[in-house]
């Protein structure tokens, strides 16, 4: 196994900072996210590094706050979409025929829908919340991971050790979970990853619109959202949550690209 | 068959494979009234070119296909419907030695699977089967990435031998091995078959392999079996057309 280059390193310190701080944010570090601490709309300076929102608010606090909203929200559902996809991938590839079929069938139609416009339809039938901003990421998150998983299974399924443990009378079971999954696991791992940035895109866009997470609570999207109202006037009200939404995305992409080149060298296909 | 009952025998076994739309379905006969036996103790060695329907024989004897019309009979009875009823009694060594093991599991837990399959105790087998495929106990906790392409083909007989089977298939066991590793296989699976006494199909293009060990051989030619025959009377007077190119051409 090759060690894992400087750029993936970077991308993970990176990301182990975002945690940290949202860590820290539960933790009451960096102040109460709703308190009023000054005046409505001053640029940074000391008592308030990021400057303060329309109510007077630190923006410190909030964005701690909101990293940890978006990467929790988004790493559950990410796990949800792994589980699913993982079986449905897995049985599908293993099986073939008719199960194959549906299943693929299935997640083509997913896969056809823009990605906020299945997650504004979502937000509609389920009423704006973090339950439909989670719901939206998982149906977004699930056609690409079902695929490649069972794209990894076909492949692993034909392979001897697979066939050897059929002629030697291991049930169904234990063949997937024995000799199929652990070898599918990198690609599961790695679009996980992927699934993660798309997440938090995801998250970002629907409360930017509004049917995400509600304020006052803290998300990036709601943070970008109410920043862009007052862009003009005080622009630096977008700046840290956005910054921070284009570090947590591109630094979990890195993160993502040195997994795959240390788990499937060949196997696997970055998301967009 | 010499008095002895055979413990696999195909009777006028044809499959066939479809592909492609309705109405415009391409049919293709893998096996075309195929019958075959071998006997308790005897090596069947199969020899023909590629898609000559070398492997479709191996899936239906080891119950991995259904054949389309034909009987298939182990042991004298009818293959079960369930082939688990058969776990144990059969087993075999597959083709690539890249593949033939799991990546993600020690040596030693492939070793014991086809036991733990069977829910029997392992005890001291993977040692002492480790030791008849001549690999150290060392071998049961490395990976397989550790081993080269023969170690691994000697793992891969220890675990097809572990449940001590009535019947073992060797779908082109050695052909993926250089030479000198080849023999050095060759040789392990006549001692063993010595040994253990167990039955075998022995499948491959390489007709120098196939007449190392086997005791009988049928030539497959476009899912037809052309000559079935003795290895000594083959190789000295084979008696079909096709049998004769083959010869000539190793």
């Amino acid at each position: 196994m090759k060690r894992p280059d400087r750029l993936s390193i970077g991308g993970l310190a990176c990301l182990l900072v975002l945690v940290v701080f949202a860590l820290g944010s539960l933790a009451g570090a960096g102040g109460d996210p709703d308190a009023i601490v000054g005046p409505r709309l001053q640029p940074p300076g000391p008592g308030w590094w990021l400057g303060t929102d329309n109510l007077g608010r630190s923006m410190v606090p909030r964005v701690m706050e909101g990293v940890g909203t978006t990467l929790l929200l988004s790493s559950l559902a990410v796990l949800v979409t792994a589980a699913v996809s993982a079986t449905f991938g897995i049985i599908a590839g293993y099986r073939g025929g008719y199960l194959n079929e549906l299943v693929m069938r299935l997640v083509e139609v997913l896969y056809s829908f823009p990605a906020i416009v299945l997650a504004i339809l979502v937000a509609a039938v389920l009423g704006p919340g973090q339950v439909a901003a989670s719901a939206s990421i998982v149906l977004v998150t699930i056609p690409l991971m079902t695929r490649l998983v069972r794209a990894a299974a076909v492949a692993v399924s034909q392979r001897d050790y697979v066939t050897s443990a059929v002629i030697s009378g291991a049930r169904l079971p234990r063949v997937l979970g024995r000799h199929v999954l652990p070898n599918v696991a990198g690609t599961i791992a790695v679009q996980g990853t992927y699934a993660l940035s798309v997440g938090i895109a995801v998250e970002g866009g629907l409360s930017f619109l509004g049917f995400g997470v509600q304020p006052p609570q803290a998300s990036l999207g709601v943070l970008i959202q109410q920043g862009g109202t007052y862009m003009i006037a005080a622009p630096w009200l977008i700046l840290g949550p956005g910054v921070v939404l284009v570090a947590a995305i591109l630094s979990i992409n890195v993160v993502g690209d040195g997994l795959r080149d240390q788990l499937e060298p060949r196997e696997t296909r970055s998301l967009t | 068959m010499t008095g002895t009952r055979a413990i696999l025998e195909l009777d006028d076994v044809t499959v066939t494979f479809t592909a492609g739309p309705p109405l415009r379905r391409i049919r293709l006969n893998a096996m075309m009234h195929v019958s075959l036996s071998v006997a308790r103790g005897e090596t069947l060695g199969l020899v023909g070119e590629s898609g000559s329907g070398k492997t479709t024989t191996s899936r239906v004897a080891l119950g991995l296909h259904r054949p389309t019309g034909g009987a298939v009979r182990f042991d004298g009875r009818p293959f079960p419907r369930r082939r688990r009823e058969l776990a144990g009694r059969m087993q075999a060594v597959l083709q690539h030695p890249h593949w033939s093991l799991n990546p993600r599991m020690r040596v030693g837990q492939s070793v014991a699977e086809p036991l733990a399959v069977l829910g029997r105790p392992v005890g001291d087998l993977v040692t002492e089967m480790l030791g008849h495929v001549g690999l150290e106990e060392s071998f049961a906790t490395r990976y397989p990435h550790e081993l080269s392409g023969g170690q691994r083909q000697r793992v891969s007989i220890a675990r097809a031998l572990v449940t001590r089977p009535d019947f073992i298939v060797f779908d082109e066991a050695v052909s993926a091995l250089d030479v000198s590793v080849q023999v050095q296989i060759l040789n392990l699976i006549r001692d063993l078959q010595e040994e253990y006494g167990f039955s075998a199909l022995f499948i491959s293009h390489d007709l120098g392999a196939v007449r190392y060990v086997a005791d009988r051989i049928a030539v497959m030619r476009a899912g037809e079996v052309v000559e079935t025959a003795d290895t000594a009377t083959f190789y000295t007077a084979p008696a079909h057309e096709y049998s004769r190119q083959l010869l000539e051409a190793l």
